[in-house]
């Protein structure tokens, strides 16, 4: 502090920035050989359970390539996060990486990291001016895998039926996905599409599969049950056990605690999709590793597949 | 509800409709009053059955439609306690999710006995009800404010008792019954909604506390003159409606065997919708208990056949809308000379 105001007192403003850096930043240009790079880790969102899982693998994986992390939360405060960008370059990081957030709320925080030519990472965060590259599993590659996974455990011929909720943005690319998937196995047919309810919708589509089995009544008229996320798989899963009609497959998507749980009973739901933050984590720290050699992403944005969970692994 | 067109004979209503203005009315449009909604409920069984007639009319089907109603009917009779008295309760889908995240909580993981769990959950339910009839009949609050106020508060309370999380490993294996066993081939549910439909009928055709609800919502100002407790029946209402939310909660819960912090919620809108089309039946516009059964088989036949026939959901949706909104209609329309 004191230092701080004699500074302030006593020097240009141009002087002040580099001298607060020097004050702030533990001193990284030092020590013997190569200098030791520095991460800068920010998110609105470290209060979340998935967002603090990524970034502790994240940070796992940096510092066992030697780089020292710095993590900083705002808890939400995007206003905060956007000074908390600015600090990192003040301290001429090597690279900031933002944890989950949309970043085309940090703007200003960006601009300022690109005009130090300081690299910004996304993990799962989104894209726009200034942010190098984004690291994510999107919605559809989700809706991909866990069409194909179904398809193939019906053995790519049947009736389906799939649950959805289109007005959210992410269960409808999940949905699309799916059903562009489906459409290429010339022996099933998706029978029905059904949007489900929330809040509620464990109950919605267990009643919905209620009336679905009442009015399919043969075994083998319907073959799986597609769901958009695991709450209405679990419904799906409960009215079939229900009824007695165990040979349908059920499908979800998110690898809930409670999927997991019901996957492991090797009964109708057969398996979730995941997102693979171990993965994106990895690739976060791989594309990074790459940029400090020279070598830049190849695209804005890095997709990683969906991660599946079968009663294999669901324990 | 109501208060405008007859208010001078609402002291009355529930106990018979006037014979003078019987005799005013054309013979058709009476029929069409009391039998309107019924007959409706009824061409929409004949429909939906000669459409699947392989389908809709089996045994398995119709009780599929009973129990999936089952938990729905008790939330909505309860509540019809509170709208006879001319109240409404938003409350109840909040009240019913946090009752089902504290029963579930308190047996998987405070390793409370099933029955003990079960009592701590319905008695979180009258006391949310309570609360509500406390600000209703001693707050001088309006009870679209006050339970619009304590449906978000209870709604954020099973948010935070349960971190937003669904409750689903530890549940004890004997509280499955409840919700998934039967007794001779009839569902548990079903039993006690029948227990349940069976005492609330008691309790508001056959008792003083009835007919006395039944003045406060024809006439509160006059029920309050000769000497009608207004504010403690109120409260016993709202307690009542309250009871019945934790109860059709717990139920869900086992039925799913496993609660979500907003399993309930959607409780709210039907079971008004229950009562309202409930209302339209056997009498003049006014929520009474079998009139609500009536209403809830409506809606869940109406979920049931349209789901049978493949209609969209969104179609779904209207198609519920026009047929409330058509029931009221009729029955108000028959209503005027």
């Amino acid at each position: 502090m004191n230092m701080t105001r004699r500074c302030l007192s006593f020097l240009t403003l141009g002087v002040v920035a580099a001298l607060l850096a020097a004050c702030a930043a533990p001193p990284v240009a030092t020590g013997p050989g190569a200098r030791k790079k520095t991460i800068a880790v920010v998110t609105p969102y470290m209060a979340n359970e998935t967002t603090k899982y990524v970034i502790d693998q994240f940070k796992k994986e940096a510092e066992a390539k030697g780089w020292q992390v710095t993590v900083t939360d705002t808890a939400a405060d995007f206003n905060l996060l956007v000074s908390r960008i600015k600090d990192a370059v003040t301290q001429k990081v090597d690279a900031i990486v933002l944890g989950m957030g949309d970043p085309a709320q940090m703007t200003q925080g960006l601009e300022a990291a690109s005009q130090a030519n300081i690299p910004v990472f996304g993990i799962d965060a989104g894209n726009a001016p200034g942010v190098l590259v984004n690291v994510t599993s999107d919605n559809a590659s989700l809706g991909k895998l866990s069409a194909e996974t179904l398809a193939k455990a019906i053995n790519e011929q049947g009736n389906v039926i799939m649950f959805t909720h289109d007005p959210h943005p992410g269960v409808r690319a999940r949905a699309a996905a799916a059903a562009e998937t489906f459409a290429a196995y010339p022996n099933i047919k998706v029978i029905e599409k059904k949007h489900i309810e929330v809040p509620g919708p464990v109950d919605n589509a267990r009643k919905i599969t209620e009336d679905l089995l009442t009015a399919y009544p043969e075994s083998g008229s319907i073959a799986g049950i597609w769901a958009g996320w695991d709450e209405p798989a679990l419904g799906a899963v409960q009215a079939a056990l229900a009824a007695g009609r165990t040979e349908i497959k059920v499908m979800g998507i998110d690898g809930t605690d409670f999927a997991k749980a019901e996957i492991a009973k090797k009964g109708p739901f057969i398996a979730s999709v995941a997102q693979d933050f171990d993965a994106m984590a990895a690739k976060t720290a791989e594309l990074i590793e790459a940029y400090f050699n020279g070598k830049k992403p190849e695209s804005d944005s890095v997709l990683i597949p969906g991660r599946l969970i079968t009663a294999d692994n669901a324990q | 509800m109501e208060k405008y067109p007859v208010s001078e004979e609402k002291p009355l209503r529930g106990i018979v409709s006037s014979p003078a203005i019987r005799l005013n009315r054309p013979r058709n449009l009476l029929w069409a009053r009391k039998w309107g909604t019924l007959i409706g409920f009824v061409a929409l069984v004949v429909l939906f059955s000669l459409l699947r007639p392989d389908v809709f009319p089996s045994v398995r089907n119709w009780s599929n439609i009973i129990e999936q109603v089952a938990t729905l009917a008790i939330v909505a009779v309860m509540v019809t306690i509170v709208m006879v008295t001319g109240d409404f309760d938003l409350s109840v889908g909040a009240l019913a999710s946090l009752a089902g995240v504290v029963a579930a909580d308190l047996m998987a993981n405070q390793g409370v006995p099933v029955a003990l769990a079960i009592l701590v959950a319905l008695l979180v339910g009258m006391a949310g009800g309570a609360i509500n009839g406390l600000l209703v009949a001693y707050g001088g609050l309006s009870a679209f404010v006050a339970t619009l106020a304590t449906m978000t508060a209870y709604g954020g309370a099973a948010l935070l008792y349960t971190n937003g999380a669904t409750i689903f490993s530890g549940i004890p294996e004997s509280f499955r019954w409840l919700g998934q066993g039967n007794v001779a081939g009839i569902p548990a549910s079903v039993i006690v909604m029948l227990i349940v439909v069976f005492l609330a009928w008691l309790l508001m055709e056959q008792t003083v506390f009835g007919r006395r609800l039944y003045a406060i919502g024809g006439n509160t100002e006059a029920s309050y003159l000769v000497g009608i407790s207004v504010q403690r029946l109120r409260l016993m209402a709202f307690t009542l409606s309250g009871l019945g939310a934790a109860l059709s909660g717990v139920i869900l819960t086992s039925r799913l065997f496993s609660a979500h912090p907003q399993a309930g919620n959607p409780f709210m809108l039907n079971a008004a919708a229950a009562v309202f089309l409930g209302a339209t039946a056997f009498r003049e516009g006014e929520p009474h208990v079998l009139g609500t059964v009536l209403g809830v088989l409506i809606m869940g036949v109406l979920g049931n056949g349209l789901n049978i026939l493949g209609v969209n959901s969104y179609i779904q949706s209207i198609l519920t809308g026009v047929i409330i909104v058509l029931a009221v209609l009729i029955s108000s329309l028959s209503r005027r000379r």
